[in-house]
Parts: C-alpha cells; sequence; structure tokens
C-alpha cells in the first residue's frame, strides 16, 4: 500500500460521516421528491447510510420506503420496515459472500434477501450465487428460483432446476421464462413434481424464437427450451 | 458543505447579521409543516414563525448550545404557536362536531368529509397533544427526536401521541 | 354520539412501528384510516411562504445596525467551528480521491441488467375482475408505485385491463381500488410479503412474453 494511498484512506476514515450524508443526501433528496415529509425522509436515509457502511445496497430500501409511503403506511412503521429490510439484506450478503463471491453487488444482495424472505436457505442461495458463476445471471436465478418456489415446486426442487439450467448454460432469458412456462403447466393440470420433471429433463421442440414485444399468452407451444443452445441472444 | 448552526450563530454574534438568513431558511424548511399544522391556518402560522425568528434573533447569544440552534429555536416557536393558538380560541367559537353520515362502515365514507372531521377534531385537542401528533403523524419524527426537540422524556410523548389518537378516533367517530 | 373509543395498546404500538401482540382487522382498519387521514390532512396543508425569509431579515436587519457595522469581526473573533474553511478544498480533494480509489464504498443502485435480445421490454397485460370499483390501476416496482402511473379501462362486464412495456426480469405490484385499496393479483406468478404486512405480486417476465392464467 502506498503511502498515499493509506493517508488517503486515513482522510476517508475521518470523512466518513461526511461522505456518508453526502450519498444520503440523494436518497433524501429522491424520497422527498415523492412526497416523504423531511423528517422522514431523513430518518430512512440514516437507516441506509448505515446500511451501505455494510455493505449493503440503499437503492433498494428507498424503494421500499417509497412503496410504504406509497401504500399509506404509517412513518413509524415505514421506517421499521426499511431496518428490517436492511437487516435481511446483511444476512443475504453474508450468503452471497460464502458462496466465494469477493464483492456481491447490490442487485444479487437484493434478490438474495428477497428470496431469504420467501423462505430460502443460506446453502441454497450459495448453490444459486456459485452455479451462476461470474456472469450477471445470479441475481435474475434467485428471483427465478424464488418464483418457482412460491408457485408450489419445493424449494430444492427450484433450486435444482435453476442450478441446472445454469449448468447447461441456458442464457438468462430462458432462466427469466421459467416461470411463466411453469405457470402454463399448472394451468394444463400437471403436478409440481411433473413440472419438475419436464422442465429439467428440458422437453423438446425448437422454440428459438426470441419475439420482440408480443404478450405471448396462451399462443404459446407448452415446450421448453432443450438444453442445447440454439441462440446467443440473450445469453451471457 | 452547509455550515453548521454552531458556525452561523457565531457569525452573527460576531456581526454579520446577513447569515442569519441561513436559519430562516433552514428552520422555515424543517419547522414549517409543524406551524402550518399546529396552528391550523397558514397566516396565524406565518405570524408566529415571524416572530420566533424575531424573538429568537433578539435572544441569540442566550442560546447555550449553539450547535443546537434548532432545538432551541423549536421551543421558541412552539411557544409561539400556541400563543397564536391561544388568540384563535378567544375570538373563534368552536362549533359542535357532527360526524358526517352517522355510524357508516369506513367505505362508504368521502375522503373529504372525514378530512373535515379529521380538522375540527384538531383543533379540540389540547396544545400538547396536537404538537405531539403533528410531530409524529406529519413530520414522521421518532419519539427520541421529538423528546430532543420538546424536552419532555419519550414516556410522556407517546402518551401524548395516544391519547391524542383515542381523542381523535372518538371525536371523529365515523371511524368504527 | 361521543362515546370513548379509543384505541387497544397494541394499534398504538402498530402505528408505532413496534412490535405488537394482536390486532383485530377492526382495530387495525381504524388505525390504518387514522394515519391515512392525518397524512391526507397534511398534504392538502398550505405551505408557508419562502418570502417570510426576507420579512424576518428586514425586521432583523432595522434591530441590529451596530452589529453590521462591525463587518468582518467574526475573523477575529473567537469560535468554535469544526472546519476552518482553508481545509475545505482540501478535504473535498482528498474524499474525490479515496472514492476513486475505494469503489467499494460506493452506493449501489439495483437495476437489474438488461437481457441483450432483440427486445429489452415486453407488453405485459394485467388484468381484474372488480365491477363495484370506480378506479384501478396498477402500482409497482416498475413505476414507482406511484397509483395514477398505470391507469386501467373497464370493460361492459366490470373487468379492468391495462398494458404496459415493462422490462424483462421480476417485478412486484398490486392493484389499487379507488386510489386507496391495495390488491394482489391472483394471476400472478407468486405473492410475497410486503413488508408492511400485506402482500406483493410477482410476476418474472421473460422476452418472449408473460404466462399467467
Amino acid at each position: 500500500m502506498t503511502r498515499m494511498h493509506r493517508t488517503a484512506i486515513a482522510v476517508a476514515l475521518l470523512l466518513a460521516p461526511a461522505a456518508l450524508a453526502a450519498q444520503g443526501a440523494g436518497i433524501e433528496d429522491r424520497l422527498q421528491a415523492r412526497g416523504l415529509p423531511a423528517a422522514l425522509a431523513h430518518r430512512v436515509a440514516a437507516v441506509a447510510a448505515d446500511a451501505t457502511a455494510r455493505g449493503v445496497p440503499d437503492g433498494p430500501l428507498a424503494d421500499k420506503a417509497i412503496e410504504g409511503w406509497a401504500k399509506q403506511v404509517p412513518p413509524d412503521r415505514i421506517v421499521a420496515a426499511v431496518q428490517r429490510f436492511a437487516d435481511q439484506m446483511a444476512s443475504a450478503r453474508d450468503a452471497v459472500l460464502s458462496a466465494g463471491v469477493p464483492s456481491p453487488t447490490g442487485p444479487v444482495i437484493a434478490a438474495a434477501a428477497e428470496a431469504m424472505r420467501s423462505g430460502m436457505r443460506p446453502e441454497q442461495v450459495r448453490s444459486v450465487v456459485q452455479a451462476a458463476g461470474q456472469g450477471a445471471i445470479a441475481a435474475p436465478g434467485l428471483s427465478v428460483a424464488a418464483a418457482l418456489q412460491a408457485q408450489g415446486l419445493g424449494s430444492d426442487q427450484a433450486v435444482k432446476i435453476v442450478v441446472g439450467a445454469m449448468h447447461s448454460h441456458r442464457s438468462m432469458s430462458e432462466l427469466l421464462d421459467l416461470p411463466s412456462v411453469a405457470h402454463m403447466m399448472h394451468d394444463q393440470g400437471m403436478s409440481p413434481g411433473d413440472i419438475e420433471h419436464r422442465i429439467l429433463d428440458g422437453e423438446g421442440g425448437g422454440g428459438g424464437d426470441q419475439g420482440s414485444g408480443h404478450t405471448g399468452e396462451h399462443d404459446r407451444p407448452p415446450t421448453v427450451p432443450p438444453g442445447t443452445r440454439h441462440d446467443h441472444d440473450g445469453h451471457f | 458543505m452547509q455550515p453548521s448552526d454552531g458556525t452561523v450563530v457565531h457569525r452573527v454574534l460576531s456581526g454579520d447579521v446577513e447569515q442569519y438568513r441561513i436559519l430562516v431558511e433552514r428552520y422555515r424548511a424543517e419547522f414549517g409543516r409543524y406551524a402550518v399544522a399546529s396552528v391550523g391556518d397558514l397566516d396565524a402560522a406565518q405570524d408566529a414563525m415571524q416572530e420566533a425568528f424575531i424573538r429568537a434573533f433578539d435572544a441569540l447569544a442566550t442560546c447555550r448550545d449553539p450547535d443546537r440552534f434548532g432545538a432551541w429555536f423549536f421551543r421558541i416557536l412552539t411557544n409561539q404557536c400556541r400563543n397564536v393558538l391561544a388568540r384563535r380560541r378567544d375570538t373563534v367559537p368552536l362549533e359542535e362536531v357532527d360526524p358526517p353520515g352517522g355510524a357508516r362502515a369506513d367505505e362508504g365514507l368521502e375522503r373529504g368529509e372525514l378530512g373535515a372531521a379529521l380538522e375540527a377534531a384538531m383543533a379540540r385537542l389540547t396544545p400538547e397533544q396536537r404538537e405531539a401528533f403533528v410531530m409524529k403523524h406529519v413530520d414522521g419524527r421518532s419519539y427520541e427526536e421529538m423528546a430532543e426537540l420538546l424536552g419532555v422524556g419519550v414516556d410522556a410523548l407517546k402518551m401524548r401521541v395516544h391519547r391524542a389518537r383515542d381523542a381523535l378516533r372518538s371525536l371523529m367517530g365515523a371511524l368504527r | 354520539m361521543n362515546e370513548w373509543e379509543g384505541f387497544g395498546a397494541d394499534a398504538h404500538r402498530y402505528l408505532d412501528g413496534e412490535p405488537f401482540e394482536e390486532l383485530s382487522g377492526a382495530e387495525l382498519a381504524a388505525a390504518d384510516r387514522l394515519a391515512a387521514e392525518a397524512r391526507d390532512w397534511a398534504g392538502r396543508l398550505p405551505r408557508l411562504d419562502p418570502a417570510l425569509d426576507e420579512a424576518v431579515m428586514a425586521a432583523v436587519r432595522e434591530r441590529a445596525p451596530a452589529r453590521r457595522r462591525r463587518g468582518l469581526g467574526w475573523l477575529v473573533a473567537p469560535q468554535t467551528v469544526r472546519f476552518r474553511p482553508i481545509w475545505v478544498p482540501v478535504l473535498a480533494a482528498a474524499a474525490a480521491l479515496v472514492l476513486w480509489l475505494a469503489p467499494r464504498g460506493r452506493r449501489a443502485e439495483v437495476v437489474l441488467t438488461p437481457v441483450r435480445a432483440v427486445s429489452d421490454t415486453v407488453f405485459v397485460r394485467f388484468e381484474l375482475a372488480a365491477p363495484l370499483a370506480r378506479t384501478v390501476s396498477v402500482a409497482g416496482s416498475f413505476n414507482g408505485w406511484q397509483v395514477g402511473a398505470l391507469t386501467m379501462i373497464r370493460d361492459a362486464r366490470g373487468v379492468w385491463t391495462a398494458t404496459a412495456p415493462l422490462p424483462v426480469g421480476e417485478h412486484r405490484y398490486e392493484f389499487v381500488i379507488d386510489g386507496t385499496r391495495w390488491v394482489p393479483d391472483p394471476t400472478a406468478h407468486a405473492e410475497v410479503d410486503d413488508g408492511f404486512g400485506g402482500r406483493n405480486s410477482v410476476i418474472v417476465v421473460g422476452p418472449k412474453g408473460l404466462v399467467r392464467s
């Protein structure tokens, strides 16, 4: 470490409250722009600044406060909910760190926290993050696993599907398609167990169409893109 | 970076009167909503705030902790608001609060109707209850902040807020 | 008509953001209603005129002509300032250097990395059967939870619909009925706790579009 670097860090520690305050000012302005009274915005910003110091992203915290304000939640409950979310994200960050990711990004931490809030266990989060490797597919992978679990597939099954999809190098678009696919199968009367098997087996059919902007509800063929790649679109 | 309260107070006391504007702007923004909500009338609230700033200026040398000018100023402001409220109560007769529409469930009532009932009910709270309710539900302050600003303990403040809520519910009548 | 009708201790704890034991549906509704009414009322309050600042300053100047003439006396007067002016540019430069050297301290925004597909956004249709509603809209993570941002249109049967372009990825939302009643979407992929005691609907939108019931 160079001497200049050391001095810079020493000054940073001195400035930490000011630097955090500067960051907090951005959050406060954003919250006030959405109608939150100044004192409430200040309280939320304080929670957010504390969270940032713990390596947790403050964007989702501000979003949560804005959501609470929109839903007319009383101010004290908004602050309490934001604090709880910050704590959940701190735990989620630990889970992501334990997967060997040196600097977890905001989106991954937020997705992991939401997944854990829906019942996913830390080791399951770890599996998904590890399978994602270096790409940006971890966050969507976690969201998809959480959604599949909520749709009635067991959490182990949901994780297995997502990890399997990642290992067979399915694209992000194929991954993001899974909850819709599962939903369609459910409508056709398939049980969660059947759905799990069908998706894992990567049932046949082409399905290489990356359609742009069409509503695509019931008109899609009931196939799942196979494990083999067809397109490079959306692949990371 | 914005100068701290203490910095500005010292500058003003040393002769740079124009610096006082920084405090005026800062605390009009911080406490303006509280003033309007506690007094219930824009003009009267503006009078209260203006008077409070002038008194604070006159007494500036007596501010023992200039870094916490805000909390010190807030006490002065609260006193002015109460004075204004007391004057208004003497002159304006209180109307009977008629809960609108009889005992109906929340769903059918228009928001505006309940709003008018709330307005009238607020006027019937004690000054302490009204201030505490405004700080809690309008400003969204924590009890700790309120304690610091009012110089009253958290437990006492909780009691004021709770009593205010109870009184409002009762006075509004239609919240069943 | 003025019978005593306060809130129970748990209702107060609920409103204070503290843990509470048990709250009946009626108590909860009344508590929420009071808080919402106070909020609305506060929103309708007029704002103080910034011209007040000048009025104060005019009065203040009149009261302190003697002080004013002393001018820059503050430079020599003893004061307990935290930062002397000369330090500010040095610290600012150091801060800039630190932020450059240590990116980990930077704030991370949540932005779902867009899929490099033919189209990043997909049209998603929302639908709700609510014949008694006067207005229905969709509020969620994709529009900042704004109640008026995506209003729905009612057909003759009382089914409300709206279509909006959404980026691919996960989205959370609820329907808002008559501006104040938030309800989840029974056709969404999942329903989750919103952290406030309510629920949010979750959909995961892929580039091929969305399938739900």
